[in-house]
């Protein structure tokens, strides 16, 4: 177990460390350079070389690289053109509100995918069976940001039930705080309903043609807890197989749907940092997104070693 | 008058597509005995004890037949009526291959059940239940073992496991679908000896499906030859061996060689 | 799933993509309008005799727009998931039949590229190419790679050790013409479902980028342009919204039937082998 940890945390490292590289050049890229962009209207040539001196820009880019990774590790991410401030700080101010669309969209989303998922996986081939996986196609076909757009018509600003933009704070109380992302939150939630029903629908399916079911019968085990007891037990942990990927996709509906519903979260400020080309805010924000994809895609893949007993004893001992 | 524990007659089953699968099956246990259905692959033994246990797959219908189990016809039973009596009276042991034991959930858990749910739900007395019959079936850590993870454990053991539990709620009669394949020949003889043991000294019947004739022969008092979906020669098995009146019985026993023959050949 | 199931669902998809490509073939010889044309009389028409889908809030024809729209859509969607796979099945074989350091270095290559949530990856080479059509192609592109190059990988990983190719390499065969002539034969049908999958992701992440401003644009249209524009008057006039975003719908969920049915039937014929 524990050589899988170390061996899965290399992995990862060298995972980032690609991120970085591909991070570093491709923005390295972008027409204009922190200088200048930073100088804005103020820049005269002078001026211009004298920053780009100081700021090591006429120094090999490998030295550049090995200089940034440096401050990234001491916890200097730069500051922003825009808006003048610590690039930490700027993610730290909109974290939490990304966070809470996304917790909200999850408690959503992760029940009604395995009612939906087992109930279709149960009666398979009939129509509740029929209707799941309607729901399935829809949800991956509809564009979120339509969907935000509609909803917020419809319910926000004609039914009135909800907010028609932006974001209470958790000083306004914790109701009032989840209220105001309900509505992107459903949005968000209906994107990511697809693949979640799709892998727990198929993994309860194959449970139930285990074996192990047919020890249930021959055991003279009423259906209900044959089900509950044995087949549920494989469906419930397969979502966690695939939550990384759910998150990165939940992060980028979270750019579109932010931005409709004006929530001051990292999806907006990541879409506010590409139409300003604020390149060291970028650059900031794309380390930071990817690496909690990366770290969550570990974590999740140690836990589902440690919720499987199958994998985690694997392999006879004849 | 031995009690009679199982008893096809006639019985027919088609695929539900009009084609028949088993033809006129009939087969009978009696109390105390021990015996051995053989056949090759696809011959339909599997298929005809399941449906005896009511285990049969839902698109296969019955087509006729009477089925009686524990002096019980199933044909009128519940479904609720029928678990209990299948659940507390009859005990299975699979073939070591399938995956009978599920892999998320410990030993202990998966082998009370059937024991909680027939026969009284007393969780103590269920494990300790569960740890005697372990020791009974040769296993010398039972709190080990029942703590354990199917995985944990070898073949052998996990087929012990599946003994002691088809044991767990005092069966009359246990059912065995080729419970040997895959074990190497140290353990089979082993698992085979703790059957016959059970039968000598328990009164506990066994019913057998093998494909292996040496087994049957050296343990089994009565057999049934199954070919094709059809129960082609039945009766006591040394009868059997020295006089198959079927043709079929005649060519299977054929393939066996014995040891005399070997050493005949070898030594001249 | 049952084979008429597949089948039905497989007819859908394609009458949905049919309808869409068969807008965009008659866009070529017949438009009902002229779609650029902005008459201000005719502001915010509802669908009528003249204007189908009635008009904009230039005036426009709304039909005749969405027409144009999809020429560029289905351009978009090929061509990138195209090149995407191309580049990525490349690496993804080579990862699988090079060994050692190479192979984890391209495959962590890709995870790394994979981490990037997809619309992020594309802003963030747009954000360096700068916007435009050809820009949003290779943006797309680019994303497509990870997952046609995991794809491969797996597959040709899986076909090494098959028999024929142990076969093949035993009478001295070359690693290349092993994999041209007899791997990707057999990987293809794979391949080419995961192609049809990924046409409507393109699709939708097109026009995610076209909303933003940051794809297609003026004067060249685009379903997300249509939406972004029809943001302006969703309180007052709601209705524009409405086709630009059924069309994207059918579209994407046409490729996305077409790529599930089709892969649905080849995991059961491999599993009926």
């Amino acid at each position: 177990m524990l050589s899988f940890i170390v061996k899965r945390l290399i992995s990862g490292l060298t995972v980032l460390f690609f991120i970085s590289i591909i991070t570093f050049f491709v923005l390295r890229w972008m027409p204009g350079d922190p200088a200048t962009l930073s100088l804005g209207t103020e820049g005269t040539p002078e001026k211009i070389a004298e920053l780009q001196e100081v700021m090591g820009l006429n120094l090999p880019w490998y030295q550049q690289y090995y200089h940034w990774l440096q401050d990234l590790f001491s916890g200097d991410w730069g500051s922003s053109y825009v808006f003048g401030e610590d690039v930490m700080t700027l993610i730290i101010q909109r974290l939490p509100v990304t966070l809470l669309l996304a917790a909200v969209s999850m408690v959503i989303v992760i029940p009604f995918a395995f009612i939906i998922g087992i109930m279709s996986a149960l009666f398979k081939e009939r129509w509740v069976d029929y209707i799941a996986r309607s729901l399935m196609q829809l949800g991956d076909a509809i564009p979120q940001f339509w969907l935000a757009l509609i909803f917020l018509v419809f319910f926000a600003s004609k039914l009135g039930w909800f907010p028609v933009a932006g974001y209470v704070g958790f000083d306004n109380g914790i109701l009032a705080s989840i209220h105001s992302v309900l509505l992107p939150a459903i949005v968000l939630a209906i994107g990511q309903v697809g693949p979640l029903i799709r892998i727990i629908r198929s993994s309860m399916l194959s449970s139930l043609e285990q074996d192990y079911m047919l020890m249930t019968q021959v055991n003279g085990l009423p259906k209900t807890l044959a089900i509950v007891k044995y087949a549920l037990r494989g469906a419930s942990i397969a979502p966690l197989t695939i939550i990384g990927m759910q998150l990165a996709n939940m992060l980028a509906g979270a750019i579109l749907v932010e931005n409709i519903f004006a929530l001051p979260g990292i999806g907006r400020l990541l879409l506010m940092t590409v139409e300003q080309r604020d390149l060291i805010l970028l650059q900031g924000m794309l380390i930071f997104v990817t690496s909690a994809v990366v770290l969550v895609n570990i974590l999740t893949d140690i836990c589902y070693r440690l919720a499987n007993p199958m994998i985690r004893f694997g392999g006879n001992h004849e | 008058m031995m009690e009679k524990l199982l008893q096809l007659e006639k019985v027919s089953i088609d695929d539900g597509l009009g084609r028949a699968l088993i033809k006129n099956a009939s087969l009978t246990i009696f109390q105390g005995e021990f015996i051995g259905i053989v056949g090759e692959s696809g011959s339909g033994k599997t298929l005809t004890v399941k449906s005896a246990l009511d285990l049969l797959p839902d698109h296969l219908v019955i087509t006729s037949g009477v089925r009686q189990l524990l002096g019980k016809e199933l044909n009128g039973l519940s479904s609720k009526d029928k678990r209990r009596l299948i659940g507390a009276g009859i005990g299975f042991v699979p073939q070591n291959t399938v995956v009978f034991l599920h892999p998320m959930i410990k030993i202990k858990h998966q082998m009370i059940d059937a024991y909680l749910y027939h026969i009284d739900n007393d969780k103590k007395q269920a494990l300790k239940k569960a740890s005697d019959l372990l020791e009974k079936v040769g296993i010398k850590e039972p709190k080990r073992v029942l703590n354990a993870y199917p995985k944990q454990l070898s073949g052998g053991m996990q087929q012990r496991v599946n003994i002691a539990m088809a044991l767990m709620t005092d069966p009359k009669l246990i059912v065995a679908d080729e419970p040997t394949t895959a074990l190497d020949t140290v353990v089979q003889r082993q698992v085979m000896e703790l059957f016959n043991q059970l039968n000598q000294s328990e009164g506990v019947s066994i019913l057998f499906i093998s494909h292996d004739l040496k087994i049957v022969k050296q343990f089994c008092q009565r057999m049934y030859v199954m070919y094709q979906g059809e129960i082609v020669e039945s009766g006591e098995t040394h009868e059997i061996f020295t006089n198959p009146k079927h043709s079929y019985t005649q060519k299977l026993l054929s393939l066996i060689p014995t040891l005399t023959n070997l050493s005949m050949d070898k030594f001249g | 799933m049952s084979k008429l199931r597949q089948h039905k669902l497989f007819s859908l998809g394609l009458f949905l993509v049919l309808v869409v490509i068969s807008l965009c073939i008659v866009s070529f010889f017949y438009l009902p309008q002229d779609p650029n044309v902005m008459n201000t009389i005719n502001r915010f028409q509802s669908p009528s005799k003249e204007f189908l889908l009635g008009t904009d809030q230039f005036g426009r024809d709304i039909l005749s727009r969405i027409m144009i729209s999809s020429r560029y859509a289905l351009f978009i969607g090929l061509v990138s998931v195209f090149l995407g796979a191309v580049v990525g099945i490349v690496i993804g074989a080579l990862a699988a039949t090079a060994n050692g350091w190479l192979e984890t270095i391209l495959m962590r290559f890709i995870d790394g590229l994979m981490a990037f949530p997809g619309i992020l990856l594309a802003m963030m080479l747009v954000a360096v190419l700068g916007k435009g059509l050809w820009n949003a192609v290779i943006a797309i592109a680019i994303f497509m790679i990870p997952v046609f190059s995991r794809l491969t990988y797996s597959l040709v990983l899986d076909q090494k050790n098959q028999l024929y190719v142990k076969a093949a390499r035993s009478y001295g065969a070359s690693k290349s013409r092993i994999i041209f002539k007899h791997i990707l034969p057999m990987i293809l049908p794979r391949l080419i479902t995961q192609f049809s999958a990924s046409i409507g992701s393109a699709i939708l992440i097109e026009s995610s980028l076209s909303f933003l401003g940051l794809g297609v644009q003026p004067p060249n249209a685009s379903w997300g342009l249509m939406l972004s524009e029809s943001r302006q008057y969703m309180l007052t006039y709601a209705y524009l919204a409405v086709p630009p975003g059924i069309i994207l719908m059918i579209t994407v969920l046409g490729f996305n039937l077409i790529g599930d049915a089709w892969n649905d039937s080849i995991v059961s014929r491999r599993m009926a082998e």
